[in-house]
């Protein structure tokens, strides 16, 4: 019989180097059978590289991997699932015409002969069904089914291949909250069953609920493992957002002017229908940065877009100087003077394929004209313009925007959106991935952006980032605001117990509290 | 350990790289073809002499050449103004019927006796292109619509109109347009309509001229105007774009129908320059193979003419080499495929080198050309 994950599973300094990124940094992980346990860490931070190298995808450049204390080779899935080791990938890996048992069959190869025995099969998918709690019609064709069912189906799956290590990958974004509770009773029974569950998720209140333990990771690293008991969902915010390096900007003092970016009762639904933005009213001021405080996924970016009409507009309004844009046009947007700098600069921000010039006249196209053909040269000066200004590294304004590092890709559409000469600029995880000294600069510029007068909606996760360069910070937390305080003078406590969904009111009290409670643990 | 293929870190896309690659990959498809000549007992050089002697070493065979690289060319043309801008149509066979079919109505309305009588040429042809080149643009842009709209397949609806619009021609042909006759088509086309004739004692027509004009504008839309910009943004990457502002249905519809106008100007230049008739069949697959001129071309219209020159050229020669050599002109064909098929994998040694260590001293391999 080969050997099948018993007791526990460890990964021991792993590697993984991916080209101009160090995804994994000597990585070490314990699971053990029977528990819970979650891996914690903002987008990037190496949690879904670390469990593609434990399910074969990738292979490492350097470490180990021990089962019971022996070493052991996962060259792919494959060799995982014979380890007893299954995934649950954010997207379902489903076929969608085919029913429930075909799809948990699918790339098996039972009873040796040429035919399949489906009839056999469902019964063992019913017999588990039953066991583990998760009700399922093996005949059902899985397009048909809701996504918490589709799920199941997916755990079935691994449980189907008798897997006793059960990975997941953000099990719950797409989930309702009552099929959410349904997913949790199972994982419960599961661990009951002596199976380990790695739950990989950036939702603290979810770890704080479900896991024993949780492994928090930041830039490729381990930064801390802890039992849930002996940690809160306030440190955890710490943990994972703090940033190695102090780095320090300098901001002068300004009194901000008048309001520039009013945002009224606005309230916004994602893909999926769910209400994503709940009610939220915000005001920027001239020559004022706020900061909007936040763990990833709590309808930060679909509050940008909507500022910017990229995406629906359920209720609410937007005002630019006090003028109604709410249901202008994106382009129309961008004439009104709302500049905006997304979270993704390689996919939305920038066309990768195309030149730093053509990129730098992205949305600025019907601008550089001569009549009806485009201004080649006057873009090709602002191009180079930019590069001079911004500091921007690259082999020529022909180069393909898709080789510069992400520094300077992150430069190339920071200076081009204000150089545009909005009033208001909205800019979404501007540093995010990227090294210091492209921190600093892009820094350097939002606070230059601040001095002239711009006023600018700061997204971040980064809650240094925030308190270094913000005035005001926002603290946003499942669609709402749940308060807002002076960067000056402002607690990590406080601000991270906001982030965790407690109410401004009472996080001053808890933050107390939790300052005591650690006193008492140190003394 | 050496790998036979080694990735380049960063590909060769030089045009110099292209070029060698994609000329390479033709000489390959002759080498190739070449074994299959011998098969038929024939001389490969004697073949390809014919093959290529024919369409540009004679003045009839040029005339031929220039004839079938109009709407080749056109074709190819649409193909490259449609995918540029993410919209993968592929019903370029029923833009030329529907373009076809518009003018040769245009032009039998006339005719002398019928309605409108006989008008002159330098009126009836911006006329007639602009009637079929919108007909067949809004034919595409229905397809364009549904994807712009309601996020349909282009590809797939694109591939089934064709055949709604051969069906609509064979109506056409064998009803109200039928001339008496045994034959499903038109009468002739009055002569105040013929595009003119432009090389003395050949059959080229003036439709090589609106092509090389339609490539020349194809360029200018693409690499010179703000909406070519538009164009080639939304077909890169539509979240971008949206981002910038652009109205990605919008282009995309747009899109469709200049695709779709050039694809109808390829029937327009046939039915007014060559066939002087609407009949069954006109199209003869040109809708598919000036797709395969524009992937060869790789999407750049200056590269058009020249290659739908060669494409033209080589089904002329067909025909020469059946004659004398006595080898089907089918071959020819597959020569054509051949080609496609060896230029998309040669692009291979752009992201690869090859490196052969017993011979890598003696025989540089053509990769080590490529690159620098």
């Amino acid at each position: 019989m080969e050997r099948v994950v018993k007791h526990t599973l460890e990964m021991k300094n792993i590697v993984k180097r991916f080209p101009g990124v160090l995804a994994n940094n000597n990585v070490n992980l314990t699971i053990q059978a029977g528990e819970i346990h979650a891996l914690l860490g903002e987008n990037g931070a190496g949690k879904s590289t670390l469990m593609q190298i434990l399910y074969g995808f990738h292979s490492m450049d350097s470490g180990e991997i021990l089962i019971d204390g022996e070493p052991v080779r996962l060259g792919s899935p494959k060799d995982a699932i014979a380890l007893g080791i299954g995934m649950v990938h954010q997207e379902f890996m489903l076929v969608r015409r085919f029913s429930v048992v075909e799809n948990t069959v699918l790339g098996l190869r039972e009873g040796g002969g040429p035919l399949l025995d489906l009839q056999r099969a469902s019964e063992k998918l019913k017999d588990l069904s039953n066991r583990h709690g998760l009700a399922l019609d093996p005949a059902a064709e899985v397009g048909s089914l809701p996504i918490g069912v589709q799920q199941r189906v997916e755990i079935l799956k691994l449980l189907y291949r008798d897997a006793r290590l059960l990975i997941l990958d953000e099990p719950t974004a797409v989930l309702t909250p009552l099929e959410k509770d349904q997913l949790f009773a199972v994982l419960r029974k599961l661990r009951e069953d002596g199976r380990s569950v790695v739950l990989v998720t950036h939702k603290l209140a979810e770890i704080m609920e479900l896991a024993d333990r949780v492994t928090v990771m930041r830039d490729g690293q381990v930064v801390a493992t802890r039992t849930i008991g002996s940690t809160s969902g306030q440190e955890l915010t710490r943990l994972m957002v703090g940033r190695e390096v102090n780095l320090r900007a300098e901001k002068s003092s300004q009194k901000p002017g008048g309001p520039i970016l009013q945002v009224e009762e606005l309230r916004v639904r994602d893909e999926t229908g769910h209400e994503k933005v709940r009610g939220l009213s915000l005001e920027v001021h001239s020559g004022e940065i706020l900061g909007i405080a936040g763990v990833d996924g709590n309808g930060q970016s679909e509050l940008a877009e909507a500022i910017l009409h990229l995406r629906e507009i359920e209720s609410g309004r937007v005002l630019l100087k006090g003028a109604d844009v709410t249901r202008l046009s994106v382009a129309q947007h961008r004439k009104a003077g709302i500049s905006y700098v997304p979270a993704d600069r390689r996919h939305v921000g920038s066309v990768t394929e195309m030149s730093v010039a053509d990129n730098a006249i992205l949305g600025l196209q019907r601008k550089y004209t001569r009549g009806l053909f485009r201004g080649i040269r006057e873009a090709r000066e602002s191009a180079l313009g930019l590069v001079a200004r911004f500091g921007i590294r690259t082999g020529g304004i022909d180069f393909a925007a898709g080789k510069l590092s992400g520094g300077n890709l992150q430069k190339l559409i920071l200076g081009r959106e204000i150089m545009r000469g909005s009033a208001a600029l909205v800019v979404e995880h501007p540093t995010r991935g990227l090294d210091v000294g492209a921190v600093e600069a892009v820094w350097a510029e939002l606070l230059r952006a601040r001095q002239e007068g711009k006023a600018i909606l700061l997204i971040s996760a980064e809650l240094e980032e925030l308190l270094n360069l913000a005035d005001r910070i926002a603290v946003m937390f499942d669609g709402r605001i749940m308060g807002v305080v002076d960067a000056a003078g402002a607690s990590v406590e406080k601000i991270g117990l906001m982030m965790a969904g407690i109410a401004a009111e009472s996080a001053s009290a808890a933050g107390q509290a939790i300052k005591e409670t650690h006193h008492g643990e140190t003394l | 350990m050496a790998k036979l293929f080694e990735r380049r870190l960063t590909p060769a896309d030089s045009p110099l790289a292209i070029l060698a690659t994609t000329t390479a990959a033709f000489f390959a498809a002759m080498l190739v073809t070449a074994f299959l000549f011998l098969s038929y007992g024939a001389s490969p050089f004697e073949a390809y002499f014919a093959l290529f002697h024919e369409p540009f070493g004679t003045l009839r065979g040029f005339g031929y050449s220039l004839v079938r690289t109009s709407p080749l060319a056109l074709i190819a043309l649409g193909t490259i103004v449609s995918w540029r801008s993410g919209f993968s149509y592929l019903g370029f066979e029923g833009c030329f019927v529907v373009g076809a079919s518009a003018t040769a109505w245009l032009a039998l309305l006339t005719a002398p006796g019928a309605r409108f009588g006989p008008i002159p040429f330098f009126l009836f042809l911006p006329l007639a292109i602009l009637f079929g080149f919108v007909a067949a643009g809004i034919w595409a842009g229905l397809v364009g619509l549904v994807r712009a709209w309601l996020g349909g397949n282009e590809v797939l609806i694109s591939l089934m109109s064709n055949y709604v619009a051969i069906f609509i021609l064979q109506y056409l042909v064998s009803g109200p347009m039928r001339a008496p006759g045994s034959l499903p088509e038109t009468r002739l086309l009055p002569r105040t309509t013929w595009l003119p004739f432009i090389l003395p004692g050949t059959r080229a027509h003036a439709g090589i001229l609106i092509a090389i004009a339609a490539a020349v504008l194809v360029w200018v839309l693409l690499q010179k105007m703000p909406l070519g910009y538009e164009l080639i943004v939304t077909g890169f990457n539509a979240a971008a774009a949206r981002y910038a502002g652009i109205d990605v249905g919008r282009r995309i519809l747009l899109a469709s129908f200049f695709a779709g106008g050039l694809g109808g100007l390829a029937g327009i230049v046939e039915v007014l320059g060559s066939q002087h008739r609407l009949m069954d069949g006109i199209s003869g697959g040109v809708g598919f193979v000036g797709i395969v001129v524009a992937l060869l071309a790789r999407l750049n219209p200056v590269a058009v003419i020249p290659t739908a020159l060669l494409y033209g050229g080589m089904s002329v020669g067909a025909d020469a080499m059946q004659r004398r050599a006595s080898i089907p002109s089918s071959i020819t064909f597959i020569l054509q495929s051949l080609t496609v098929l060896l230029v998309l994998a040669f692009d291979a040694l752009r992201y690869y080198k090859i490196s052969l260590p017993a011979f890598s001293r003696r025989t540089p391999p053509p990769a080590e050309e490529v690159s620098k």
